[in-house]
C-alpha cells in the first residue's frame, strides 16, 4: 500500500483528472453549441396545451425545468404571436396542464416581422387567380403564396433599374460636389448640366418607385386571415409570410427537407428583424472578404520576416530582438491593435486620404472612418506572428543538405530560396496562412473599433464602379454573435440565432485549424530525420 | 526560367550571372528590411498610441495675441470691466462714466461706443460693476440705482468675423433706489427662472437685502407681480470682504476679514438660513476673493496670505449626517493676496489674479497649476473669453493684453488617473470611473485604478483556475499518456486554442451565467465532491488493478477511466447542491448571501469569468508547457527510469525541474493573454467599474472598457486620449510579460539546443 503512494500513482491519477476536466469542458462547450445550434431549424411539433382553468395555449415546447422548491416541473412554451401577446415565451406549471394535443391543422408561420405566428387558417382574400388544383384552403393559401412571391420576384427588374438610377444620381451628386469644391464659378455650366441630369434620374427613380409601390400594394392585398388559439383573428399579407407549415403533419423526411431549406436560407439570405432571424449572408461575405484581404497583407510580410529569421539573419542580438518583437506582436492584446488601427489607420492615414483626395465630401468621411480596408490591415498586423512562426517551422523542416546541394551547384542564395527551400516549405506557409485566417475570422474586439457594423447597407463588392469598395463598413460573424446576443432588445428570442451563428463560426474555425494542424503534422513527419 | 534562355556565349553567361547576383543582393536587402520591419512595427505601435495619449499631460499653451492701448480713451475715466467676443476679435471695456467702448483687439482702434444710462435716465457714474457668467454685468450706480446688463455680439458662434462685430447691450433688470434704504455696497442679480429675477444687495454693516420679484400670468392674461423683500444680517465679528452668489440665487457665500466663510440658503426667499460658518485657515487670514466654480457646487476661496482652495459641503461621517463646508482641493497659492477669481465657463478651471498683477490658471479637480501669466506692468483686471479659449487683461498702464489659451485636458493628471480624487458631491476621495452622464455640467471622472484593479482581479481568478488544470494536464499528456491517444488529445487542445473568444464569451454570458445562477451552491459543492470522487476512484483502482481483466489496461489511459467518475461527481454535486440550498440557505442562496454579508450576487460575476477566461488560456498554457516538457532530453528521463525511479518520481523530480523555465514562460504568456482578453470580459461580466474582490460581483477591465467607451468618445477629447493611455498601459504590461517570457524561453532552448 505504502509503495503505491510513494511511487506516486495517485499523483499521476490526479494529473489525469485535470486533463479529463479540461477535455470535458471542451466537449461541453462544443456539445452545447452543437445541440442548440443544430436543433434550431428542426420544425418541432406544435402543441395545443389545455390548462386546468380552461384556457388554451398553442406553441412549441422549448424547455422543461424541474423546480426544487415545489418538486414540480414547468414547461417553457414558445407561443410566438409577438404582435398579439407582446412576449414570445410562457412558462407553465406542469400541474396546471389538463392535456397536451398536437392538432394537425395547427399552422406555423414565419413572418417578415413580429416573429412566428401559431394558429389556424380561417379564410383567404385574394386578388390573383386561384389555382384550380388546390382543394383545401390550406393548399390554396400555399399556392397563392407561391404566386405572390413569384410576382414579387418579377418586380426585381424594376428594383434593379431603380438601384442603377440611384447609383447614377449618387455619383452625379459626388461629381457636382467635387466640381463646386474645385472651382464653382468656372464649372457653373457643367454643374448645371449635371444637376439637371441628376434631377432627371431622380425623377425617373421616383416614377419607378411609385410604380413599384402600387404593384407591391396590390400584391400586399392578398391576405389570409388566421386565428390564434383563443380565437383572436389576425389578417396577414401573403407577402409577409416567409414560411408556412404544419409541423404536426410533417414526416421525418418533410422535416429534413424543411431543415435543409432553412440551412440554405441561413447561408444565402439577408438577415431580418434586426439580425435575429433570416440569413447570415452579409456577415459570412464580410468575414470572408476581410479575411482574404487580410491575407494579402499579412502573408508576404510574415513569410519575408520568417525567411529573414531562418535563412538570412546571423544569430546574435538582432535576431533575439526580432524574436522578442515577434512574440510581442503575438502577445499584445488584440484590443490594443484595434486602438492602434483607429488612431493610425482610421484617423491618421484615412483622414489624410480624405483631405487629399476627397476634400469636397468633408466633413462626411470617406476613408476617415472604419472600413474593411482598415479592418484588414489591423488584423494583418495581428496575424503576422502566426504566419512567421509557422513559416519558420516550415523552413526549419527543409533538410540542410538540400540547401547545401543547391549552393554548391552554383545557385545564389536567393535562387536556392525560391526554387528549393520555399517550395518545400509551402506546407508550413499554408499552415500559417490557415491559422492566421482562423484567428482573423474569430477576432472581434479590434474590429469593433475599425469598421465592423451591426447592419451594413451594402456589401463591400457590388456591381457599381469601382466594384470593390474598400471604404465600406462590413458585417462579421463574430461581431454578429456579440451584437445579437448582447445588444438586441429581445435576447431570449435572439438566442437560437446566436447559437446558429456560433456554430457556424466554430465550425469554420475548427475545420480551418484542424486542417492546418493536420498539414503541419504531416510536414513534420515527412522531413523529420528519425534520430534519437 | 533564366536557365531556359541560356546561350553558350560567355558574354550572355556573364550577363546572366550578373543578373542573378544582382537579384540575390536585392532580395537579401529586401528580406533584411522585412525582418527589421517586425521590430519597427512593434515600436511603431507603441509610439503611435503613445503619441495620442501624451497630450494629456502637456501644459496648456497661452499664445500672446496683442497688447494695445485703447485709442481715444481719456485718462480721466477708470475702467471697471472688460471682456471679449467669442472669436477674440473685439474687446470691450466699461468705464466709470457708464460708457462701453468696443475696440479691435489687434490694433486697439475703437469701433463703437455705447453709453449706458441709469434707470432714472441720468448718468450719475458707476459705483461698482460685478461680472457674472455669460457677459452679464451687475452695475451699481452712484445714486443707488441698479441695472443688470448683458453684452451680446452678433458674430458669436459664426465664422464671419472679418470685421469687428457690432455688439448690443441688453438690459435685463433696471431698478431705481428704493425708499429710505442705504446705498448698497454691492448688488447682484440672478435670472435663473423666467420672469422672476432675484436681487441681493450688500449693505454697510454686514447687512443684506434679498428681493425676489415673481410675475404670474392668470387665465385672463393679466400679469400680477409680487415682490418679496427680505432684509437679513450676518451676525458675525469682523467685516464681510467677499461675496459670491450662485446662478440660481440659492446659495450665498461670504468671506470675512477674520478668515471666516459663511453660507446661506436663500431658496426660501422669505427666510434666508445661515448654513455654515467655518474658518478658512487657522491664522485668521482674511478672505480676499470668492467665486463659484463652474457647476455651482464648489466655491473657490482665497486668503490674504495668497493661499487658494476650493470648498464644498460634505459630510464627514457618511450618509445621513448634515453636510458642512469642507476644504476639498488646495490649489497652488500666489505670492500675494488674490484680488479676483474667475471660473471657466466650460470646466472646473479657475483663473485668479493677485495683487502683484499675475494671473494663475489652475484646475480644481486635478489640482494642477496650469499656467502663470504676467505682463511688464502688473495686471489689475481680467476676464475669461466666453468659449474659455482666451483671456483679456488690463494692466496698470491702461493697456489691454489678450492671450489665446489652448487648454484641452486640464482635468487629467497622474493623480486623477491613479489616486483617489475628491469629486464634487462625494463625501470622501474615491476612485471613480464614470465617463459620461446625462447632464451638461457633469464632470467626467476618469480614474484608471478601478479598471486596472478589475483587469488584475479577472486575470488572477482565471489563472487560479487555469494554471493547475493546464500544467497538470500538460504533465500528464507529455509524461504519462499513451502515445497513440496523445496524437488525438494534443491536436484537440491545440484546436481549442483557436476557438474564438467571442464564442466562449457568449456561452459564458448567456448559457453558463443563467445556469450557475440557479446552481451556484452546486458549484461550491463540486469543488469538494469532484476531488472526492477522483480519490474514491483511485482507491477503487488500487483495489482492483491487479484483477486479471483490468491488469495493465489503464497505463496511459487513466484520464479516460476517470471521465465516468467526473460525470458522476458533477451529477452528485448538482443533486447535493439543490438539497443544501434548501436546508442551509432556506432555498435561496443569493438572499442568504445578501442578508448575512450584505453582498450582492451578480449573475455575471467573477466565477463565470474564472471559468471562461480560464478556458481561453488553458490551451495556450497547456501547449507551451507540453512543448517545454517534451523538449527535456529523453536521456534524462530514461536514466531516471533505468535506476528504478517510478514514472511519477521521474516526471516530478527530473523532468519538471528541467522544464521549469519553459513552464514559467508558458504561465506568463497565459497571464499576458488573460490581461488583454476583451470579448470574454465584455460579455461575461456586468462591466461595472467597482473595487472589490468579491467573487460574486463583476468588474470592468481595461480592455473591455476600451471596447465599451471608444465608440462614444469624441476624437482627441480627454476620454479618447485616456482610452489610448489605457491601451499603452496594456501594451506595456504585456510587453514586459512577453519579453521576460521570451528571454526565459530562449535561454531554455539554448540550454537543450532544440527548437
Amino acid at each position: 500500500m505504502g509503495n503505491f503512494w510513494k511511487q506516486g500513482e495517485p499523483q499521476v491519477w490526479a494529473t489525469a483528472a485535470t486533463l479529463s476536466i479540461t477535455l470535458l469542458m471542451i466537449a461541453t462547450l462544443i456539445g452545447v453549441v452543437m445541440v442548440n445550434g443544430l436543433g434550431f431549424f428542426w420544425p418541432s411539433d406544435t402543441a395545443l396545451v389545455s390548462l386546468k382553468d380552461g384556457s388554451k395555449l398553442l406553441g412549441e415546447i422549448t424547455d422543461t425545468e424541474k423546480q426544487t422548491a415545489t418538486h414540480g416541473a414547468r414547461l417553457q412554451l414558445k407561443i410566438g404571436n409577438r404582435d398579439l401577446y407582446g412576449q414570445d415565451f410562457r412558462w407553465i406549471d406542469k400541474g396546471d396542464v389538463a392535456s397536451i394535443t398536437y392538432p394537425d391543422d395547427a399552422i406555423v408561420l414565419e413572418r417578415k416581422e413580429h416573429g412566428n405566428f401559431y394558429g389556424f387558417l380561417k379564410s383567404l382574400s385574394l386578388n390573383i387567380p386561384q389555382s384550380a388544383s388546390a382543394a383545401t384552403p390550406w393548399q390554396q393559401m400555399l399556392a397563392a403564396r407561391e404566386n405572390v412571391i413569384q410576382a414579387q420576384r418579377n418586380l426585381g427588374d424594376l428594383r434593379d433599374k431603380m438601384s442603377k438610377l440611384n447609383a447614377a444620381a449618387e455619383s452625379l451628386r459626388l461629381k457636382i460636389l467635387k466640381l463646386s469644391f474645385d472651382n464653382a464659378p468656372a464649372n457653373r455650366d457643367t454643374i448645371q448640366r449635371l444637376s439637371q441630369q441628376r434631377e432627371q434620374s431622380l425623377a425617373e427613380f421616383n416614377l419607378l418607385l411609385d410604380d413599384l409601390n402600387t404593384k407591391n400594394g396590390e400584391l400586399n392585398r392578398n391576405t389570409a386571415t388566421f386565428q390564434d388559439v383563443s380565437g383572436e383573428e389576425k389578417e396577414i399579407a401573403l407577402t409577409d409570410i416567409v414560411h408556412a407549415y404544419r409541423p404536426n403533419t410533417m414526416g421525418v423526411f418533410a422535416k429534413a427537407a424543411f431543415y435543409a431549406g432553412k440551412i440554405k436560407e441561413l447561408l444565402l439570405e439577408e438577415p431580418r428583424e434586426s439580425n435575429t432571424e433570416g440569413g447570415l449572408f452579409p456577415a459570412i461575405f464580410g468575414t470572408v472578404m476581410m479575411v482574404l484581404l487580410m491575407s494579402i497583407f499579412s502573408l508576404p510580410f510574415g513569410v519575408i520576416a520568417a525567411i529573414y529569421l531562418r535563412e538570412y539573419a546571423k544569430e546574435g542580438m538582432l535576431v533575439r530582438l526580432v524574436r522578442i518583437a515577434v512574440n510581442n506582436l503575438a502577445g499584445v492584446p488584440s484590443i490594443v491593435y484595434g486602438v492602434f488601427g483607429l488612431g493610425f489607420f482610421v484617423y491618421g492615414i484615412g483622414s489624410g486620404i480624405d483631405q487629399l483626395f476627397y476634400p469636397e465630401r468633408l466633413p462626411t468621411p470617406t476613408f476617415g472612418t472604419g472600413g474593411i480596408l482598415w479592418a484588414s490591415l489591423t488584423l494583418a498586423l495581428l496575424t503576422v506572428p502566426v504566419v512567421i512562426v509557422s513559416t519558420e517551422e516550415g523552413l526549419a523542416s527543409v533538410p540542410k543538405g538540400l540547401r547545401q546541394g543547391s549552393l554548391s551547384l552554383g545557385a545564389t542564395k536567393f535562387q536556392t530560396l525560391m526554387k528549393i527551400v520555399l517550395p518545400m516549405a509551402t506546407p508550413g506557409i499554408m499552415t500559417g496562412l490557415i491559422l492566421a485566417m482562423a484567428r482573423a475570422a474569430g477576432e472581434v474586439a479590434p474590429l469593433m473599433l475599425v469598421g465592423v457594423v451591426k447592419l451594413a447597407p451594402s456589401l463591400p463588392i457590388d456591381g457599381q464602379f469601382p466594384f470593390f469598395h474598400m471604404d465600406r463598413k462590413f458585417m462579421h460573424l463574430g461581431f454578429h454573435i456579440y451584437d445579437v446576443g448582447f445588444q438586441s432588445p429581445n435576447v431570449e428570442a435572439a438566442k437560437p440565432m446566436v447559437f446558429v451563428t456560433t456554430l457556424l463560426l466554430l465550425a469554420i474555425v475548427i475545420v480551418a485549424s484542424s486542417s492546418a494542424i493536420h498539414l503541419r503534422n504531416r510536414m513534420k513527419k515527412k522531413y523529420s530525420t528519425k534520430a534519437f | 526560367m533564366a536557365f531556359r534562355n541560356k546561350s553558350n556565349s560567355p558574354h550572355d553567361t556573364n550577363k546572366f550571372l550578373a543578373r542573378a547576383k544582382k537579384s540575390d543582393r536585392l532580395a537579401a536587402w529586401l528580406i533584411n528590411i522585412g525582418g527589421l520591419l517586425v521590430v519597427v512595427s512593434v515600436i511603431g505601435i507603441l509610439l503611435l498610441i503613445l503619441k495620442v495619449a501624451i497630450p494629456l499631460f502637456l501644459s496648456p499653451e497661452a499664445t500672446h495675441l496683442s497688447t494695445v492701448s485703447i485709442k481715444g480713451s481719456t485718462v480721466a475715466t477708470r475702467t471697471l470691466a472688460i471682456g471679449t467676443d467669442e472669436n477674440l476679435k473685439t474687446g470691450f471695456s466699461i468705464d466709470d462714466q457708464g460708457k462701453v467702448t468696443l475696440f479691435d483687439s489687434r490694433t486697439g482702434a475703437v469701433s463703437d461706443t455705447i453709453s449706458l444710462a441709469a434707470p432714472g435716465g441720468t448718468t450719475p457714474g458707476i459705483a461698482a460693476v460685478t461680472p457674472a457668467p455669460d457677459r452679464h454685468y451687475d452695475i451699481l450706480w452712484k445714486d443707488g440705482s441698479f441695472s443688470a446688463i448683458k453684452i451680446t455680439f452678433d458674430a458669436d458662434g459664426g465664422q464671419q468675423a472679418a470685421e469687428a462685430p457690432p455688439a448690443k447691450v441688453e438690459t435685463l433688470l433696471a431698478e431705481q433706489k428704493g425708499g429710505a434704504a442705504s446705498v448698497p455696497l454691492m448688488s447682484l442679480a440672478r435670472f435663473s427662472e423666467e420672469n422672476s429675477p432675484s436681487r441681493l444687495d450688500f449693505l454697510p454693516g454686514n447687512r443684506f437685502l434679498f428681493s425676489k420679484k415673481t410675475t404670474t400670468t392668470d387665465l385672463m392674461g393679466n400679469d400680477t407681480t409680487t415682490q418679496i423683500r427680505t432684509p437679513f444680517a450676518a451676525d458675525i465679528q469682523g467685516n464681510i470682504t467677499a461675496l459670491a452668489l450662485d446662478s440660481k440665487a440659492e446659495f450665498l457665500y461670504a468671506g470675512t476679514d477674520t478668515g471666516r466663510l459663511l453660507r446661506w440658503n436663500l431658496s426660501d426667499a422669505e427666510a434666508p438660513q445661515l448654513l455654515d460658518s467655518v474658518l478658512t485657515n487657522s491664522k485668521g487670514s482674511a478672505v480676499t476673493a470668492l467665486n463659484l466654480v463652474f457647476g455651482d457646487v464648489s466655491i473657490a476661496v482665497s486668503n490674504a496670505d495668497g493661499s487658494f482652495s476650493t470648498w464644498f459641503p460634505a459630510s464627514e461621517t457618511g450618509l445621513g449626517s448634515s453636510k458642512t463646508l469642507t476644504r476639498i482641493h488646495p490649489l497652488a497659492g500666489h505670492g500675494s493676496a488674490i484680488t479676483a477669481i474667475l471660473p471657466s465657463p466650460r470646466n472646473k478651471t479657475l483663473y485668479s489674479l493677485d495683487k502683484n498683477g499675475t494671473i494663475n490658471v489652475d484646475h480644481m479637480t486635478s489640482e494642477r497649476h496650469l499656467l502663470s501669466l504676467q505682463t511688464e506692468k502688473p495686471l489689475v483686471l481680467f476676464a475669461v473669453a466666453p468659449r474659455d479659449n482666451g483671456l483679456i487683461a488690463l494692466d496698470a498702464d491702461n493697456r489691454i493684453t489678450m492671450w489665446q489659451i489652448s487648454n484641452p485636458h486640464p482635468e487629467i493628471s497622474f493623480k486623477t488617473l491613479f489616486a483617489p480624487v475628491w469629486y464634487e458631491n462625494y463625501d470622501k476621495p474615491e476612485f471613480v470611473w464614470q465617463s459620461s452622464s446625462a447632464n451638461d455640467d457633469f464632470e467626467p471622472k476618469l480614474s484608471l485604478t478601478p479598471l486596472i484593479f478589475g483587469t488584475l482581479k479577472g486575470t488572477l481568478y482565471a489563472m487560479l483556475f487555469a494554471v493547475p488544470l493546464a500544467l497538470l494536464g500538460a504533465i500528464y499528456t507529455s509524461q504519462f499518456m499513451g502515445p497513440r491517444i496523445k496524437n488525438f488529445v494534443k491536436p484537440a487542445i491545440e484546436i481549442m486554442a483557436a476557438i474564438p473568444s467571442v464564442v466562449i464569451g457568449f456561452l459564458a454570458g448567456l448559457w453558463l451565467a443563467p445556469l450557475m445562477d440557479k446552481g451556484i451552491v452546486s458549484v461550491f459543492v463540486s469543488v469538494l465532491i469532484i476531488p472526492l470522487f477522483v480519490f474514491i476512484s483511485i482507491l477503487l483502482w488500487k483495489k482492483f488493478q491487479n484483477k486479471p481483466l483490468l491488469k495493465g489496461i489503464s497505463v496511459g489511459y487513466e484520464f479516460l477511466l476517470l471521465i465516468p467518475a467526473l460525470l458522476l461527481g458533477i451529477y452528485a454535486s448538482h443533486a447535493l447542491g439543490g438539497m443544501l440550498e434548501t436546508t442551509l440557505f432556506a432555498g435561496d442562496f443569493k438572499l442568504w448571501l445578501f442578508d448575512s454579508f450584505g453582498s450582492r450576487y451578480d449573475q455575471r460575476n467573477s466565477i463565470i469569468i474564472a471559468f471562461a477566461l480560464g478556458l481561453a488560456v488553458i490551451p495556450l498554457i497547456f501547449t507551451m508547457a507540453d512543448d517545454a516538457l517534451a523538449n527535456v532530453p529523453k536521456n534524462l528521463s530514461a536514466a531516471s527510469l533505468a535506476i528504478g525511479a517510478s514514472r511519477w518520481q521521474t516526471a516530478w523530480r527530473i523532468v519538471l525541474p528541467s522544464a521549469l523555465p519553459g513552464i514559467f514562460s508558458a504561465v506568463m504568456i497565459g497571464f499576458g493573454r488573460a490581461i488583454g482578453e476583451t470579448m470574454i470580459v465584455l460579455m461575461a461580466t456586468g462591466n461595472t467599474p467597482i473595487l472589490n474582490w468579491s467573487i460574486f460581483n463583476g468588474f470592468r477591465s481595461l480592455s473591455a472598457n476600451i471596447a465599451v467607451e471608444i465608440p462614444e468618445a469624441p476624437v482627441f477629447g480627454s476620454l479618447y486620449r485616456v482610452l489610448f493611455l489605457s491601451a499603452v498601459l496594456l501594451f506595456i504590461f504585456t510587453f514586459i510579460i512577453n519579453t521576460v517570457a521570451e528571454i526565459l524561453r530562449q535561454n531554455f532552448r539554448k540550454k537543450y539546443g532544440r527548437f
